[in-house]
């Protein structure tokens, strides 16, 4: 019974709209940091290429080639579910926040931290990508995916 | 012949001679520097090279494919696993500027730099 209990008690379903919409102020307002950082990169193709390529090695595993989740098979099997980085929730964060939270990830969504494993120029240069993130579904599958 | 004809001959000799030793010294070979790449650093960690001094890069991997990019000089090379790559440039300002391993090694890849001081 206890078993049972625990069983149930730990059961995942996806988020409703109050709970999405108290954590998602509360991310960026409260929780989510270093609101006012510039990026020190200039946002232009140089840097967005970067981006691109420190984004291939690291994040397409959850987010796909696109950011928008194109090509993950466990996409919809997830909770909280994995955002499309194109939405008005991701992109309303600034700079700064979104450095913060490649740094730092999000607990207790999946997405780890980043620091150490990727370079400070690395991750800014995300940034630049994520601000100006490919169509939907034209970057393909994820490498890892097709084989 | 009289010797100042001997002095002067002599002259004409070494300064005919006179610019090609110039032109060898100007063309020294440039100064080459061995780095060895592995997870997760480079080896040594911090070099320091001359202002207008030409200087090779040698940058070898003793484990999986690295890379060493100097933004702020537009300086990349890529090595692959186990290989040797050369990087040749002339520094033209002086400073320190830190590269970073430019390709992605693993979970300490963001924490690989390399310190180059440029002096006068």
């Amino acid at each position: 019974m206890l078993a049972l209990a625990g069983v149930i008690g730990c059961k995942s379903t996806p988020p409703g709209k109050f709970e999405s919409g108290t954590m998602s102020f509360a991310k960026h307002h409260f929780l989510i940091g270093n609101k006012k950082q510039k990026n020190p990169l200039p946002d232009n193709h140089d840097t967005w290429n970067d981006g691109k390529e420190a984004f291939s090695h690291y994040c397409v595993a959850c987010h796909g080639m696109d950011g928008q989740n194109i090509g993950v098979p466990f996409v919809d099997h997830i909770s909280p579910p994995i955002p499309s980085l194109a939405s008005k929730d991701v992109q309303s964060y600034t700079d700064g926040q979104l450095k913060w939270i490649l740094d730092n990830g999000i607990w207790p969504s999946g997405m780890p931290g980043s620091k150490g494993t990727l370079s400070d120029e690395e991750l800014w240069s995300i940034v630049v990508f994520l601000r100006h993130l490919p169509p939907a579904g034209s970057q393909g599958t994820p490498d890892i995916y097709t084989h | 012949m009289k010797p100042k004809y001997i002095l002067v001959l002599l002259l004409m000799i070494g300064a005919a001679f006179a610019p090609s030793t110039w032109n060898v010294r100007a063309q020294e070979s440039p100064r080459r520097i061995e780095i060895t790449a592995r997870k997760f650093g480079f080896d040594p960690s911090e070099i320091t090279v001359k202002k207008g001094q030409p200087v090779v890069l040698v940058v070898k991997s003793a484990d999986v494919a690295h890379g060493l990019r100097f933004r702020e000089l537009n300086l990349n090379v890529k090595v692959d696993k186990g290989g040797t790559a050369e990087l040749p440039f002339t520094p033209d300002k002086t400073g320190d500027f830190v590269g970073h391993c430019s390709v992605f090694c693993g979970s300490g890849h963001g924490e690989m730099t390399l310190t180059m001081h440029v002096v006068n």
